[in-house]
């Protein structure tokens, strides 16, 4: 318990810190505002057109609400951090202090997640209630089920970001796989639900982490079923353990090849 | 036409100075340009599931329309980037006081600014445009020319945007939230068709975000020849370039330097 509260304080100050710079709320809502606006014309043409299977122009619009707020809740700049700290050498300073790398950073995070999350989360709803209304057959019961799954979805980006961040540790340009990763989960689920793709790629799509991130949990919103949610849960957890497995097995394998000489 | 001359020249000799520098990192070159052409591409799977949805057009676009705007937008934004790199950073420049250093320099102060950085990424959308260009357009010519002419307009309408956007710090202060605005509300209005939208929006793509002289004209053009939309186009580029150009200069009076020390190496 006593280990835990040093992590909360580094989550307390880190939330702090998000209220803190307005011009940065101010920007991501924004953005987001902009970015369901252009979404919400665009499927709003695509249904003027025909039907897509399996979603309602509602439904789509609230998926893509969820998305992108997955999208915004879990910005982090975890990446880039990991970058900076490995390359620029700060990462020895961060050795011979009391807490845990990994579980430190992710505290750090968290409060900017959280914060992003909650404001976002309030835009979406005013978005998607103005834009279309209420998701039909929606139930307020169902969805502490489905935020289990929207939460599971942002710990495990952010923990294969923080991976993909320390392979700085071996790779001196590791940003195509940033940019590589950041697209999977935008076709696997982001802007497109998987049921939109081929049937060949949406079996692929089941057996690789990027669906989990945002299709499953805005899935999981818009047309919740035990079914759906008794398969994707159990996946998710299983990928959030293999994403922290392995960023801290990639920090201990980068950490002993580190050579601090004072100064 | 003189100093308009001279300006170009001067364009050149950043662009050949910058060009050099970049190739000294080739690999990292290389890697940032390959990981931009590839995240641009996974535009064209979503725009390959959306019409095989629908089969028919969307906005009043079909796939190739589609595939041309993107190919327009990408090329006139990495043209942008890579002769006038430092035009997503004149608010820092401004505000951290590194202007002092451009003002100094026996040259237009907003050409040495926007050219003294180039965006090694940048070259990724300028190659990803003509690529997409070649795969979706390869035997229209007219397609080409419009492409060609709309990658140099489009270019600098993007960098007039950014720079008026940007000037609002020697008026506001720190306006790197506007700058990082109009440029994402560019894009965003550039790369759907511009039948998705009505009304007021459309009415704001032909005149404060001027998305539609960037792309949708350009297509319209392609398509079917029009040389009164072609001079509108070629007029509101010059106006908006000149009202960016006037604007940052009318700003600069209020600039008051803090006396940074820096080295430009």
């Amino acid at each position: 318990m006593k280990a835990l509260r040093k992590y909360f304080t580094v989550f307390r100050i880190s939330l702090e810190n998000a209220f803190v710079y307005r011009s940065n709320i101010l920007g991501g809502l924004l953005f987001y505002s902009l970015f369901i606006f252009v979404f919400f014309n665009l499927w709003r043409a695509i249904y003027q057109e025909g039907q897509v299977s399996g979603y309602s122009l509602t439904q789509i619009v609230w998926y893509l609400c969820i998305t992108e707020l997955i999208g915004f809740g879990s910005r982090s700049n975890i990446f880039h951090q990991m970058n900076d700290d490995v390359k620029s050498g700060s990462i020895a300073y961060q050795l011979n202090r009391p807490y845990k790398y990994v579980i430190y950073q992710f505290f750090n995070a968290l409060g900017v997640m959280v914060f992003n999350f909650l404001i976002c989360g309030v835009l979406a709803i005013i978005l998607g209630l103005v834009m279309v209304g209420p998701i039909p057959g929606f139930r307020f019961t169902t969805l502490p089920f489905a935020l289990i799954s929207v939460i599971l979805g942002i710990i495990m980006n952010f923990f294969i970001l923080m991976t993909l961040g320390l392979t700085a540790f071996r790779l001196e340009e590791n940003i195509a796989f940033y940019l590589i990763y950041q697209k999977l989960v935008f076709m696997l689920g982001m802007f497109i639900p998987v049921e939109f793709l081929p049937l060949w790629l949406q079996n692929i799509a089941k057996w690789l982490p990027f669906s989990y991130v945002t299709w499953a949990p805005a899935r999981l919103v818009v047309a919740f079923s035990w079914d759906l949610f008794w398969t994707v849960v159990p996946i998710q957890i299983l990928w959030v353990f293999v994403a922290i497995i392995l960023s801290m097995m990639m920090y201990g394998y980068g950490i002993k090849g580190i050579q601090a000489h004072g100064g | 036409m003189k100093s308009l001359g001279k300006i170009f020249r001067l364009i050149g000799l950043y662009f050949k100075v910058n060009l050099a520098s970049a190739m000294e990192y080739r690999s990292s070159f290389l890697l940032q340009a390959f990981g931009i052409a590839l995240s641009n591409a996974s535009f064209v799977f979503f725009w390959w599931i959306a019409f095989e949805q629908i089969g028919g057009r969307i906005g009043g676009y079909d796939f190739r329309d589609v595939m041309f705007i993107w190919a327009l937008t990408s090329s006139a934004f990495g043209a942008s980037n890579i002769l006038f790199g430092n035009m997503n950073g004149i608010t820092r420049l401004i505000v951290s006081g590194e202007l002092d250093t451009f003002l100094l320099q026996p040259k237009d102060v907003l050409v040495s600014l926007l050219c003294a950085r180039t965006s090694l990424s940048a070259w990724g959308d300028l190659v990803y445009g003509f690529v997409l260009m070649a795969l979706t357009h390869s035997s229209d010519g007219m397609a080409w020319i419009m492409f060609l002419g709309g990658t140099i307009v489009g270019g600098l309408l993007m960098t007039a945007i950014s720079v008026t956007a940007h000037t609002f710090t020697f008026y506001f202060g720190d306006a790197s939230l506007i700058g990082d605005m109009a440029l994402e509300f560019i894009i965003n209005f550039c790369i759907y068709p511009q039948g998705i939208y009505h009304g007021f929006v459309r009415a704001l793509m032909f005149t404060l975000i001027p998305a539609s002289f960037i792309v949708h004209v350009p297509l319209k053009l392609a398509r079917s020849f029009d040389i009164m939309w072609l001079l509108i186009m070629l007029g509101a580029s010059i106006l908006y370039c000149t009202l960016a150009y006037w604007f940052f200069y009318r700003g600069l009076k209020k600039y008051e330097s803090g006396n940074l020390i820096i080295t430009r190496m």
